[in-house]
């Protein structure tokens, strides 16, 4: 008898869902939801944060911020004017552990969450990973972009 | 009645203090399931634990876990607040005692929702 090898599904999660999410995340916890630009944005990356996802789907969540939005989004969900660098720091990876969360919820189990990572700057992500979802999207005229990448082989969209 | 709030957010632990005292809950914070034990041992025993699921030392499954094999602590409430989602993780957390189960993001209504279905809240105040 010949072994079969059956290849997982793997799939991405659609652009729709993930702003969604976003949107979700945003009205609950910050203010307005973003919004997509009407003309191309400049990619600010003055704030990364990040959550991997390992299992039956694998994958990272990264939302890039600039300096401006990381202290406006900390501010309004603290509730507080003044904050510190390691209130950015906290809030910023939480927001991404929510939207990071609920990717996971649409993609195959089991998988782990990790916990966030966040930094002054760009994350890498792996060579072999590939870019599935990104939004480039503008909130009080400040530019957030959401990418999700995939280290699977097969990229379909969710339906 | 008194509430511990254990998340490894800082932020977290703001918005839950802030909704939870709003009810009339007295808080205290732990920023792990370690750090929530050790706080139980000293006192005062909470009323109440609202509990993250993801957090360094000790994840909040394994807190559930230990709170329940503690037949002194059977009368503390223990609440998820997670964003895990998926049906797995919610019927994990129930059979190992957890009450309720509340997914991140969450409103200050679908809190006072579940605690008044736990019977500690009625009409936006303690019980």
């Amino acid at each position: 008898m010949h072994p079969t090898t059956h290849p997982a599904i793997h799939v991405a999660p659609g652009a729709g869902d993930v702003m969604a999410m976003v949107n979700e995340v945003w009205s609950t916890f910050v203010d307005a939801a973003p919004l997509f630009p009407t003309s191309p944005i400049e990619a600010d990356r003055s704030r990364s944060a990040q959550v991997r996802v390992t299992g039956a789907w694998s994958g990272m969540v990264t939302l890039e911020v600039s300096e401006v939005a990381a202290r406006a989004v900390t501010r309004h969900m603290l509730a507080m004017s003044e904050i510190t660098p390691e209130d950015v720091t906290d809030a910023i990876g939480e927001l991404v552990n929510m939207i990071g969360g609920n990717v996971k919820s649409l993609m195959p189990e089991p998988s782990i969450l990790s916990l966030p990572m966040v930094a002054a700057g760009h994350i890498a992500v792996p060579s072999e990973a590939t870019e599935v979802t990104r939004l480039d999207l503008l909130w009080h005229d400040e530019p957030l972009i959401l990418r999700i990448h995939s280290l699977e082989n097969d990229t379909r969209s969710t339906p | 009645m008194h509430a511990l709030i254990i998340d490894d957010s800082r932020t977290m632990r703001i918005i839950l203090n802030r909704i939870l005292t709003g009810l009339g809950f007295s808080t205290a914070e732990a920023g792990n399931g370690q750090e929530a034990l050790d706080a139980i041992a000293h006192g005062p025993v909470p009323d109440l634990c609202l509990i993250d699921w993801n957090m360094p030392v000790m994840d909040g499954y394994t807190f559930v876990t230990r709170v329940r094999a503690n037949a002194e602590h059977r009368n503390i409430t223990l609440m998820m607040v997670t964003t895990e989602s998926s049906h797995g993780h919610l019927v994990k957390a129930l059979a190992a005692g957890a009450h309720e189960y509340v997914i991140k993001p969450f409103t200050a209504e679908a809190i006072t929702e579940k605690l008044e279905l736990l019977g500690l809240v009625r009409n936006g105040a303690l019980a």
